[in-house]
């Protein structure tokens, strides 16, 4: 994980000496990725022993940087990176099950913005490869089996459409709140069942699909 | 477009871009919870075993009418308890937890029972001599990562050169899957065990398993359990089943859970009007479970080693006293297969003790006759409502699992270790799966 982030991190300032803006965003994000739903709501089912319930893996928050090359164009492109969290906690008396959900994702942004009519309107076209790793806690500690951890990794890949409004502060600055709608037509992920229910192959299927949307606020200086 | 303009529409288009689809996605959810589902029919579970207790449990937490007929005189099924024998309490059936990433793990953090890792040393009785290690490593031909032929653990050791001198020792290692190692398959053993996602560790309790799931399962369920209720036959012919006991009462439901060991399915004990079809009844015959029995020897010191595989009489011994508070000098012989069925057409229990005592002897200088106090056999193979060990993969098996598992009608659905085909059969955990699973598909097809 580590060596992924320095490498975008490196590519990142390879293109910051052509680059033209940059844009800094934090949003609330929902996911609905009815496969995993469904794993969850097996082990709700399942396990009458817990008194509460574990929430579906739903609410998180996201965080990315991109960077725009040409941005006075009507249409320009750049690069994206994200990272997003949900965590899914239920507490019991003896038992607190915590999952925590993490996704990175590295993207490829077409922007549009006419420069001409409705200039502070913008609309982004992110096509991405996501991943995400998936940690079961149990009372506190990472959850191992066998000395290894509970770890459930996937991938896939994603398409999202980013709808903005940029906001002057200053001669280079902006500030603007957005929407986002993605989707990510098959995120392969054949060990969530068994991080979650303990299963294989009893929910369903190892892969989902997922429906994404975010609600947030962007900085970005030229 | 002037600032405040600007933060209305954009506020009304960000709530309603996110908002109106996250209404869609989360009723969309609900659909899939079944927790507001109410049914009001009655399902009736056949079998008083883990998967059936358990499947008893998630009906009473969802609040559906059902009952428990059990045919013998106690519930558990293949897990038991031993008080008074020994120091500690013994478990005359299920004993080890396989790996603790399964639902009776957590089960098992929750309850707060102890549990310990059972990593005692492995001795071989091989040519006569107790031994540390093998000239050739046996265990490493059967591990999850070979391809191996659809021959049996038997044929296949000779094949990789593991001859006569290893026979007790390949014996000891299909004993573990409850087996004759001339019947159980290597291939299909493998095969469905690619699933197998609970862990390698054994662990075992400081109280009984048997503790665990009557204190946590079956206390909940007691008032809906039918004790000594031996069921002939199950008619689904009309919408309401009917299930007839050895007494002609009889019990209506509308659902029926079978989670009776497979022995029974396949001797025909249970009559099923209509017939199971041809496919059903070849796919119950291709699932294997042999002879199983488990005989404790007490004696006045320690003279034996934590576990000892390779005998003739009994492929497998092990100190009970592994994982206990208190110590006390008690072997357990773990005989399965065809060693079990031997002992058991020597028709007494005495017989059957005298024949591991001597085995014993020749293992330990005369120690175990001279020390020997007292024995318990449990021989699960004589039980007529269980008849064998647990079940096992057969040459050419296929998905003998999966076809037997199959409900009927969506009326009759069955459930069981040996039901289960996603890695846990012969397992606790692995019935309890199958218990769940056959009530979320009852709850499925009513709302189809």
């Amino acid at each position: 994980m580590i060596k992924f982030i320095n490498l975008m991190l490196l590519i990142l300032s390879f293109f910051t000496t052509m680059a033209q803006e940059l844009k800094i965003d934090i949003s609330y994000k929902y996911i609905y990725a009815n496969h995993w739903d469904k794993i969850v709501q097996t082990y709700n089912f399942s396990r009458p022993f817990n008194s509460n319930n574990q929430p579906l893996l739903m609410n998180g928050f996201n965080s990315s940087v991109s960077r725009i090359f040409k941005p006075n164009n009507n249409i320009s492109h750049g690069l994206n990176v994200s990272y997003s969290y949900f965590r899914s906690s239920a507490e019991d008396q003896n038992f607190t099950n915590n999952l925590n959900l993490h996704f990175l994702n590295l993207g490829y942004i077409f922007h549009y913005q006419n420069q001409e009519k409705s200039k502070a309107f913008y609309a982004d076209f992110i096509l991405a490869i996501t991943s995400s790793g998936l940690f079961r806690n149990l009372n506190g500690a990472s959850f191992e089996y066998d000395n290894k951890k509970s770890i459930a990794l996937s991938i896939g890949s994603e398409v999202d459409i980013k709808f903005g409004y940029s906001l002057q502060k200053s001669n280079n600055q902006y500030l603007s709140p957005f929407i986002v709608i993605g989707y990510i037509p098959y995120f392969y992920s054949p060990n969530t069942e068994t991080v979650i229910n303990q299963t294989k192959g009893l929910v369903e299927k190892n892969w989902t699909t997922i429906l994404i949307s975010q609600i947030g606020v962007a900085y970005h200086f030229r | 477009m002037e600032r405040r303009d600007f933060i209305k529409q954009s506020t009304f288009f960000s709530i309603g871009g996110l908002l109106i689809p996250s209404l869609f996605l989360s009723s969309c959810r609900k659909e899939l919870l079944l927790e507001d589902f109410q049914y009001t029919g009655k399902v009736l579970i056949i079998g008083a075993g883990a998967a059936g207790l358990y499947a008893g449990y998630i009906l009473k937490s969802k609040g559906i009418d059902f009952q428990i007929l059990e045919a013998s005189a106690n519930y558990g099924g293949r897990i038991g308890k031993l008080s008074g024998f020994a120091k500690y309490p013994l478990d005359l059936g299920a004993q080890w937890l396989h790996g603790k990433n399964s639902i009776v793990g957590e089960l098992v953090s929750q309850s707060g029972a102890k549990i310990t890792l059972d990593n005692s040393d492995e001795k071989y009785w091989f040519k006569n001599k107790i031994v540390s290690s093998l000239p050739k490593d046996i265990n490493t031909i059967f591990t999850r990562e070979t391809n191996l032929p659809d021959i049996s653990f038997k044929d296949f050791a000779i094949q990789e050169g593991f001859g006569n001198d290893y026979n007790n020792i390949v014996e000891g290692i299909a004993g573990d899957s409850g087996a004759a190692a001339s019947r159980i398959s290597a291939y299909w053993k493998i095969k469905e065990e690619e699933n197998w996602i609970s862990g390698d560790d054994d662990f075992k309790f400081e109280e009984t398993y048997f503790d665990l799931i009557d204190s946590q399962i079956a206390s909940k369920v007691q008032d809906n359990i039918k004790l000594n209720t031996i069921v002939k036959k199950i008619n689904y012919t009309e919408s309401s089943i009917v299930i007839t006991d050895s007494n002609n009462n009889t019990y209506s439901g509308d659902k029926v859970i079978v989670t009776v060991p497979i022995t029974i399915l396949k001797s025909n004990a249970i009559e099923f009007i209509p017939s199971l079809s041809l496919d059903k009844t070849s796919a119950f015959s291709k699932i294997g479970m042999d002879a199983g029995m488990k005989v404790f020897l007490k004696f006045n010191n320690k003279f034996f080693d934590q576990n000892i595989i390779g005998g003739s009489t009994s492929a497998s011994y092990s100190d009970e006293s592994i994982g206990k508070q208190q110590d006390d000098n008690v072997l357990l012989a773990f005989i399965m297969g065809k060693q079990a069925e031997y002992l058991t057409s020597l028709g007494n229990e005495e017989d059957i003790k005298n024949a591991l005592l001597q085995e014993l002897d020749s293992m330990y200088n005369g120690q175990a006759s001279a020390s020997f106090i007292s024995y318990h056999v449990q021989n699960w193979t004589t039980n007529p409502f269980i008849k064998g060990a647990y079940s096992y993969s057969t040459i050419g098996m296929g998905d003998a699992r999966q076809i037997s598992a199959q409900s009927i009608n969506k009326k009759i659905y069955f459930a069981g270790e040996a039901m289960n085909f996603n890695g846990h059969h012969q397992t606790v955990h692995g019935a309890i799966e199958t218990g769940y699973k056959e009530v979320i598909n009852i709850l499925n097809d009513i709302k189809k």
